[in-house]
């Protein structure tokens, strides 16, 4: 990893001090600083146009129905109230995408491991179950065929479909938690680490500027 | 000897496993009907598309509850398939992780009112009367729902309960009768 990057334990600490306080704020200036700043890191670290220009479709009908709907029964000013919640929903993405599409799963969990003592039975045992993900939905399109071969058609709403799941689950869960003691995982013991995670001093004076930054402007200044 | 403690009350790697498989099938079921969502939301009607969706949304949090049986197991559950949602194929960003904490918060509330001490009917019944309410707080700030007329907050705050009640409250405890049939989980 780029030593000049973010470190990821300080992405999600900013996306998620600034996220919270993105709910409470009533501004559509801060909204796109917040988009425009993002962005520009995206833009440096050279994430994915093609899937930030993907998620920034998906997310368009969200906005668009947000800024709709306080238009038709919204009370007070509601084009302002539009325009905050449309920027918003574009806010909270992008202020995902800083930590999702710069970072991989695994370099997540491990730095917040590191810095922010995340247990190392939520660490491991997630990424264990990440790297099912292929299989996993596999499985899924098995067990809608299983069942269709049988003449019945699982909804989401039949709760047949969850007993399926959770037996999956069930198997699974037991043999990958079997495996890794047997290859010397213990839960709650001190680890070795190869994996190597710059966090320089610099970077959580970073993070608190830019936090409370977000705050004075949002709740003290409060641009429109 | 090896270190695999039974009768461990605390979180266990292989709980942690558990819970997150369910939450990547769920992300899936998510994606697979969130065209039907995305089809509402798109139109002035979106706050109902949000409240009438909601309990799928939320099922996560007190299925982990009564199948696990443990004091957290609703937050942890939910914050879970919110860190799989974010990780894998949100649209919300930032705020899935936010929103998905809340919700567990608010399934909790209804285990702990009992003292942990039902998971069935009537901690269903109180888990999805606390995440009705603590997620309509919540919307009221995130969502902008401050400013809706009073006629259209009734009706959401109806819709969401319904939804609520029947993914989070009647399917999940359809699906832990299922479960205890089975004899899948002692």
């Amino acid at each position: 990893m780029s030593s000049k990057r973010i470190n990821p334990t300080i992405l999600v600490i900013i996306m998620l001090g600034i996220g919270l306080q993105i709910t409470f704020a009533h501004s559509v200036s801060t909204n796109i600083v917040v988009i425009f700043v993002t962005c520009l890191y995206l833009c440096y670290c050279k994430a994915s146009g093609k899937l930030l220009i993907l998620t920034s479709l998906y997310a368009f009908p969200l906005a668009l129905g947000s800024w709709w709907s306080f238009i038709m029964f919204g009370t007070g000013d509601v084009w302002h109230t539009a325009w905050i919640y449309a920027s918003r929903v574009y806010a909270y993405l992008y202020l995902g995408a800083i930590v999702t599409l710069t970072v991989s799963v695994k370099n997540i969990l491990l730095s917040l491991s590191l810095h922010l003592k995340l247990s190392s039975t939520f660490v491991y045992g997630l990424l264990a179950s990440f790297n099912l993900l292929g299989r996993i939905k596999h499985q899924y399109k098995t067990i809608r065929y299983s069942a269709m071969m049988r003449g019945t058609t699982y909804h989401f709403w039949n709760p047949s479909l969850y007993l399926r799941i959770i037996i999956v689950a069930l198997n699974w869960s037991q043999d990958l938690a079997e495996a890794m003691t047997s290859q010397g995982f213990t839960e709650g013991a001190a680890r070795t680490l190869t994996y190597k995670d710059n966090l320089p001093k610099w970077q959580w004076g970073l993070a608190t500027l830019l936090i409370l930054l977000y705050f004075i402007f949002s709740f003290l200044v409060r641009p429109w | 000897m090896q270190t695999v403690d039974h009768k461990k009350k605390g979180w266990s790697v292989k709980d942690v496993i558990f819970l997150a498989i369910i939450a990547i099938f769920f992300g899936i079921i998510y994606q697979v009907w969130g065209f039907a969502y995305y089809a509402i939301a798109a139109t002035p009607l979106k706050p109902y598309a949000n409240d009438l969706t909601l309990g799928v949304w939320i099922m996560a949090g007190p299925l982990a509850g009564v199948l696990l049986k443990k004091i957290g197991a609703s937050v942890v559950g939910e914050l879970l398939a919110a860190a799989v949602e974010m990780l894998l194929f949100s649209s919300w960003g930032a705020s899935t992780l936010i929103s998905g904490f809340i919700q567990g918060v608010g399934n909790e509330l209804g285990f702990a009112a009992t003292g942990y001490k039902n998971w069935g009917k009537l901690g269903l019944l109180l888990s999805a009367i606390g995440s009705t309410i603590i997620t309509f707080i919540w919307d009221w700030f995130q969502s902008g729902y401050s400013v809706y007329h009073i006629g259209l907050l009734v009706s959401l705050f109806v819709i969401r309960f319904v939804s609520i009640g029947f993914f989070s409250g009647v399917l999940v405890y359809w699906i832990k009768k299922l479960v205890n049939r089975s004899g899948l989980i002692k």
